[in-house]
């Protein structure tokens, strides 16, 4: 496998699209995150200890959970970029050369599994050193808590990431074409939120959460404001999970039978 | 090892089309198997399934007698259509990609490209390529470790014409140096000059295969011209001619089409229709190109594949 990947490296290394689009999801992260720090640290007067009415949610232990959250909302960086490495494939034709030059269909098709679990566990990379940054720099290396307390965001954004990287992985293996699959992963994105509200407010079912693009968004609530009981959205967590588990073998299920039975 | 190649009965359908329909034959070591027919025969089909990028509907297919797997494609070279490289990538990197999946050192990468006159390029992008360069860069990629079998899908498209003299050159080099080269294409021209053995493919179907002296023969046929009214007679008595082999009408003459290696007698078949009674005005002994014979064979096909 290491030889597999080593290959990946090689087709990626001096394409400057990579580097761009990489560059952009490893600087974004921080600098959305520093946004809107600054925001929140201007935009709400402080009392007179000093103290915002928002806490400190940039401070140890909520900066995983406010990091994690806002670091989820640029899920489409990492999507692109994996939509554009594979159809890139695709459009060249090299996914065919590559299995007439001595790739197995599988070892083609794991490979690029494996390319969207390195993206993701380094965008989970990224936010970890974001949150460290910001925790330590917050807490101004005073801790009254563990740094790691509440490091499960990180987990929780890890799973969310590698989730949406996989829907775009399974459009672009379905679709082939880099501006009509990076459009319809949008249009799903959409698309999935309607039915969602359709679902609970129209049908009022509670189903609408195990969508596959909502129950990884349920993983990491909204920051600042409270929505409903925390204690009823601990207890669904490893409902969230499962069903996201169940949802990520899917994907690799409906991708590799693709690749690996029809005409390429 | 028997066959280098092993097609056996290899069916495939797109949608309710049939691409391929019970094709089969085999490529002996060190043959030049040449591939042959129209655009839309199914050859680029059928080697799309034996390099396992299309899935036969029926059939099967080995290499060097095994069943096919991924290692084995790693001692073949291919050229399949058109050629497949990263874009963005120059020629240089893309075959250290290629060098890599076959799982052969890059050493070899300078000789190739010296080989293709692609040295000087070595450095610039894909994108930059003409068609030709692009063309001579899949060659390139092909020849990567000095594979024991290539397989050539159209390898001349898009030369010009030193370049097309080039690579029929190398492939009789190849040949010559004992590889085994599988050759799809549909100029019978290319076929007769590099060729060892022939299958010829019509609308998916294999007319025939076999040695190349044997199925792309070139034969004689004698035209003849006799008074009106008199054709009837001449076709009847003509049967009866030794060594014919077929006779047919065409433009308001007679064809005579002879066994193979017969050398027909023009001044004998004038005797011999003056003693039956008709007074021929035209004879003519005309050597039948391969063209026409590849033209006949295929449409001959196709009328028995209507009429049936």
């Amino acid at each position: 496998m290491l030889k597999l990947l080593g290959i990946e490296w090689m087709k990626v290394r001096n394409y400057r699209t990579f580097w761009i689009l990489l560059g952009i999801i490893v600087v974004s992260i921080p600098a959305f995150s520093y946004m809107v720090y600054n925001l929140t640290d201007n935009t709400f007067p402080k009392n007179r200890h000093g103290q915002s009415p928002l806490g400190t949610p940039f401070a140890f232990p909520d900066a995983w959970h406010t990091i994690s959250w806002f670091s989820s909302l640029l899920f489409v960086l990492p999507a692109i970029l994996v939509i554009t490495l594979t159809t890139n494939e695709f459009t060249f034709k090299t996914h065919r050369q590559n299995i007439i030059d001595g790739w197995s269909r599988n070892q083609f098709i794991s490979v690029k599994l494996i390319g969207v679990l390195f993206l993701s566990v380094l965008c989970t990379v990224v936010v970890l050193l974001t949150v460290l940054g910001f925790g330590y720099l917050g807490n101004k290396g005073l801790l009254k808590v563990s740094a790691w307390e509440g490091s499960r965001f990180l987990f929780f954004y890890f799973v969310e990431v590698l989730s949406y990287s996989m829907i775009a992985f399974v459009i672009a293996v379905l679709i082939k074409r880099s501006g009509l699959a990076i459009g319809i992963f949008l249009i799903y994105m959409i698309a999935e939120q309607v039915i969602m509200a359709i679902l609970t407010n129209v049908y009022k079912l509670t189903a609408g959460q195990y969508l596959p693009e909502e129950t990884t968004d349920r993983l990491i609530p909204l920051p600042f404001i409270q929505i409903g009981d925390p204690a009823n959205w601990e207890h669904r967590i490893p409902g969230y999970l499962i069903a996201a588990a169940i949802y990520l073998v899917i994907y690799c299920v409906v991708t590799g039978r693709y690749f690996l039975k029809s005409d390429l | 090892m028997s066959s280098i190649l092993s097609i056996r009965s290899v069916t495939k359908f797109y949608g309710r089309i049939r691409a391929l329909n019970q094709v089969s034959f085999e490529v002996p070591p060190g043959s030049v198997y040449g591939v042959l027919g129209p655009n839309g025969s199914g050859k680029t089909t059928l080697l799309g399934i034996v390099m396992d990028v299309l899935k036969a509907t029926k059939g099967t297919y080995s290499w060097f007698g095994e069943p096919p797997s991924e290692k084995q494609r790693r001692r073949i070279g291919t050229l399949l259509e058109t050629p497949n490289f990263y874009h963005y990538l120059s020629g240089e990197r893309n075959l250290q990609i290629v060098a890599a999946i076959k799982g052969k050192g890059a050493e070899d990468i300078p000789r190739v490209l010296e080989m293709v006159k692609l040295t000087e390029r070595k450095h610039s992008k894909f994108n930059t390529y003409s068609l030709g360069m692009k063309q001579r860069l899949a060659i390139a990629a092909c020849m990567l470790g000095n594979p024991e079998v290539l397989v050539f899908d159209e390898p001349t498209n898009g030369l010009d014409p030193v370049g097309i003299a080039e690579t029929r050159e190398t492939i009789r080099q190849l040949a010559r140096e004992g590889k085994t080269i599988v050759l799809a294409s549909h100029l019978l021209d290319e076929v007769e000059k590099v060729c060892t053995h022939v299958a010829i493919l019509q609308r998916g179907q294999l007319l025939m295969a076999g040695d190349v002296r044997e199925v792309l023969i070139s034969e004689d046929i004698v035209e003849l011209g006799a008074a009106a009214g008199t054709e009837g007679r001449l076709q009847e008595a003509l049967s009866a001619w030794p060594a014919v082999r077929h006779v047919r009408q065409k433009d308001g003459l007679t064809q005579l089409f002879f066994e193979e290696g017969i050398t027909p007698d023009t001044g004998e078949l004038n005797r011999f229709c003056f003693e039956k009674g008709i007074v021929l005005n035209h004879i003519q002994l005309r050597k039948r190109s391969l063209e026409s014979k590849f033209m006949e064979l295929t449409n001959e096909k196709t009328t028995t594949v209507k009429n049936n």
